[in-house]
């Protein structure tokens, strides 16, 4: 039986002024896929995100579990996203900045599916954090809400050992229990190894190629990654 | 008994807005400064008053008027040219967006939530001039004192929303802020240099006098602002003379009103507009 798409990306076309973003790139995912978007730096992989995201104008169409996005509100409460790098007023606490966006999802924070302790206490403020508990406050964002698809920009690049592990085991749990669809975007894919059901190559803005990490002779070719593995085998 | 309803994302946005900015130190410093000078020309106006035996809050109001229109437009200009393009290259406008709602939303309460600290701001600073002015004022004094901050709430509501249009249309927070910077010195000393060059030889007519007042907001706060202390006196100026020769009193006060109004309504209209075709 063929899978239900539940990402549906329909020729999906950039264009800045000096050249492609995105060309023509087309795919889906069915629900409950974790997918590693992979490629050399300037390949598209945060601009692929962006236009799935709606925050970057794009041709093409994005449909999730067959309704097409566009620029209603609506649906995107379906979606996560964190993006590559961002920087939250320092004199807030991470209560206010939770608070601020669990209030514009209407979503209770309450319900967020990470371990305890795995973002500060809500009294610290974002300016004496560092760059990787900040980095936890974002994700905690993304994951507001109960999102069905997760867009996760260079999710662990700023974790520690611990904080990685313990992400990685979030983002399967979400799979496994909720059905979560994923895409994260990772410069080194490899990474995503025992994690991902499938990685997603681009390169100059172009779908390179996909493959099915689910099956044993499609993942050959992706080199293990040491400290990933040594988290999983922490995980399970 | 009434469903509580969770507040729409422009209120939580503009509550957003507003913490953050009245926690800005820039902004801390400037709202120290405005209520500052409020209290220096205030007991430096009343010292002239008394030296000249002179009553009332007249003379004091007038020279706060210059000072609302002047500093409080700079704050707002910056204050909105700083938001969204500033929040652009944080990368929180992309967070922001992300969530389910209207940019149309985002530009709304991201204007309420600055005209808010900004209001706040003005009223701590008009706040202490009152009290100065509470021991001599009479009850007569109440409209100029009414006027004077309603004109100057709203030049900053107005200056608050061309900042966030600003700040929705350029692609840089330094782009924003340039332009925001240039604007009001145009708008507070260029308009009148040039028409000041251009007098001699050029002859404004009607039609050019009233442009000159309405395609300027800070001109149109300044003479709504003097309505109220100096209605007879020549601080009007050529253009407020002229306004209340063809409108009368009353009519000139609805035509500065609509167009503060126009010039707060235009610029959100263009910010909705522009903000939705931004790449975030």
């Amino acid at each position: 039986m063929p899978e239900t798409p539940f990402l549906e990306v329909v020729g999906l076309t950039k264009v800045y002024r000096g050249g492609w973003g995105l060309h023509d790139v087309s795919l889906t995912l069915p629900s409950g896929t974790i997918a590693a978007l992979g490629g050399p730096n300037g390949s598209g992989k945060s601009t692929f995100l962006r236009c799935v995201a709606g925050l970057a104008r794009s041709k093409g169409e994005v449909r999730l579990d067959g309704e097409l996005l566009g620029t209603a509100p609506g649906p995107r409460a379906a979606i996560g996203y964190l993006p590559q790098s961002v920087t939250m007023p320092e004199a807030s606490t991470i209560g206010e900045v939770l608070d601020f966006f669990s209030a514009l999802r209407r979503a209770d924070r309450r319900d967020l599916p990470l371990p305890e302790g795995f973002v500060r206490p809500d009294h610290d403020r974002i300016g004496e954090l560092s760059g990787g508990q900040r980095h936890r406050v974002a994700l905690a964002v993304a994951l507001l809400g109960h999102p069905k698809l997760l867009l996760l920009d260079e999710p662990v690049a700023n974790l520690d050992e611990e904080g990685r592990a313990a992400f990685w085991r979030m983002l399967r749990r979400l799979r496994d229990d909720e059905g979560v669809t994923s895409v994260v975007s990772s410069p080194s894919p490899s990474e995503l190894r025992g994690v991902a059901d499938r990685a997603i190559h681009l390169d100059d803005g172009r779908l390179h190629r996909e493959e099915d990490l689910t099956a044993p002779a499609d993942v050959t070719d992706i080199a293990p990654h040491p400290d990933t593995d040594a988290d999983l085998e922490a995980c399970s | 008994m009434r469903a509580v309803t969770a507040p729409g994302p422009t209120r939580v946005i503009a509550s957003w807005e507003y913490r953050n900015a009245v926690r800005a130190r820039w902004v801390l410093t400037m709202a120290a400064v405005f209520g500052l000078l409020c209290v220096a020309v205030t007991l430096l106006a009343f010292r002239t008053v008394r030296e000249l035996g002179l009553t009332g809050i007249g003379p004091a109001s007038a020279t706060l008027v210059n000072l609302g229109v002047l500093l409080p437009s700079l704050m707002g200009l910056l204050l909105g040219a700083g938001s969204l393009a500033g929040s652009r290259e944080q990368g929180m406008l992309a967070m922001i967006c992300a969530q389910p709602l209207r940019r149309s939303q985002v530009a709304a309460g991201a204007f309420l939530g600055l005209t808010g600290s900004l209001w706040t701001t003005l009223g701590i600073g008009f706040g202490c001039a009152m009290l100065i002015m509470a021991g001599v004022a009479r009850g007569s004094d109440v409209p100029a004192i009414v006027t004077l901050i309603g004109a100057t709430f709203g030049v900053a509501a107005a200056s608050v929303a061309i900042g966030v249009a600003i700040s929705a249309v350029v692609s840089s927070r330094v782009q924003a802020i340039s332009l925001a910077v240039g604007l009001w010195i145009v708008l507070s000393l260029g308009v009148d240099l040039a028409l000041a060059a251009l007098a001699p030889s050029v002859h404004l007519g009607p039609a050019g006098l009233l442009g000159a007042i309405l395609l300027n907001p800070l001109e149109a706060g300044r003479i709504l602002a003097l309505l109220g202390t100096n209605f007879q006196g020549t601080a009007l100026g050529p253009f407020g003379a002229y306004l209340i020769a063809t409108f009368g009193k009353v009519g000139t006060v609805g035509v500065l009103v609509a167009d503060l109004a126009a010039w707060t309504v235009a610029p959100l209209l263009v910010a909705r507009w522009a903000l939705p075709r931004k790449d975030l």
